[in-house]
């Protein structure tokens, strides 16, 4: 299931190519920021931010912050990872992503070995590599209907994993629903990327309480 | 600007996130409770990834996230439906959209 995954990304990639060349950005240095950042939404950020003529250390610490998500998320997936040396997670740890993780945490735990989370890491990281840099040339190519279109992506990816998920589980699917209200309760509290971070911490603490333990154990089948 | 210096230090910032956990968790002895924890954040995070988020995929009009958004749930509800063909209807649908309004 993980190669349609996969090719969902490659959209999101095209879409932050053309912000980004529309911020004044080299078609190389897009490629180099997909090459060496590898976040896309901090990457779509902080091109708006160029644009936006922000100085260096607001965009950096905006990506820290934007980012730090992935602690909580790096935590979930080395803990389901069988298998793998210290060396070789430092280096599958640049590979989690949002989506990353959202595969290999969803993925039965038997399956969720090191090649098994390399091979998302490589399909993810070519993808998003290949993805933007078709959308450096994609200004010239797409009407901007298609461009801006291709936001919905990343969300109906999103969207696309969690709903097989809470379909057959009511529990769970009251504390998605719970975590979303109070994700969007928090935005005039929070920056959004800590109001993220804040609420998905919350959300599952709930959850504890609403999820039961044999529901839970469906839920990683 | 120097573009580059900027990428390497958004690099640093993004990496070193990703990276501490995973020379931990090893050392960590992660007990049942946590473990129940851990397996919830994945949901409350795509959710609050989700919402609000999508509202503003167009930040002037909020109904093109919301319309792409139903179009991939009730696509989703099919079951074994590629997760690909959702999102590829979810952008159609708004492309549809943008063309008629």
């Amino acid at each position: 299931m993980s190669t349609p995954v996969i090719l969902g990304f490659i959209p999101v990639a095209i879409a932050f190519a053309i912000m980004a060349s529309s911020s004044g950005l080299t078609a190389f240095e897009s490629v180099a920021m997909s090459v060496f950042v590898f976040a896309g939404a901090s990457q779509m950020m902080s091109v708006g931010m160029i644009a936006e003529g922000a100085g260096y250390l607001a965009i950096v610490v905006a990506t820290f912050i934007m980012n730090f998500r992935h602690f909580i998320m790096s935590t979930c997936v080395f803990e389901r990872m069988q298998g793998a040396t210290p060396a070789q997670k430092m280096l599958l740890s640049f590979g989690v992503t949002d989506e990353s993780f959202a595969i290999f945490t969803t993925t039965e735990r038997e399956k969720c070995n090191k090649w098994y989370f390399f091979g998302v890491f490589l399909g993810t990281y070519l993808s998003w590599i290949l993805g933007t840099f078709i959308g450096t040339f994609a200004t010239a190519i797409f009407p901007a209907s298609v461009s801006g279109s291709l936001g919905i992506s990343l969300y109906a990816m999103f969207i696309a994993l969690l709903v097989p998920k809470v379909k057959t589980n009511w529990r769970l699917l009251i504390v998605v629903v719970l975590t979303a209200f109070i994700n969007f309760g928090l935005q005039n509290l929070f920056e959004p990327s800590w109001s993220l971070i804040v609420s998905t911490l919350v959300g599952a603490g709930i959850g504890m309480f609403i999820v039961r333990d044999e529901d839970e154990s469906e839920v990683a089948e | 600007m120097n573009i580059l210096l900027l990428i390497f230090l958004m690099m640093l910032v993004t990496y070193i996130p990703r990276m501490l956990p995973s020379q931990i968790t090893d050392k960590l002895r992660i007990g049942k409770k946590f473990r129940k924890y851990l397996e919830l954040i994945p949901y409350t995070a795509m959710a609050a990834l989700i919402f609000p988020g999508v509202i503003s995929v167009d930040a002037n009009l909020w109904y093109i996230g919301v319309v792409g958004a139903l179009v991939a749930v009730l696509l989703a509800l099919v079951k074994k439906i590629p997760v690909v063909l959702v999102v590829v209807a979810a952008v159609l649908a708004d492309m549809a959209l943008y063309y008629f309004i």
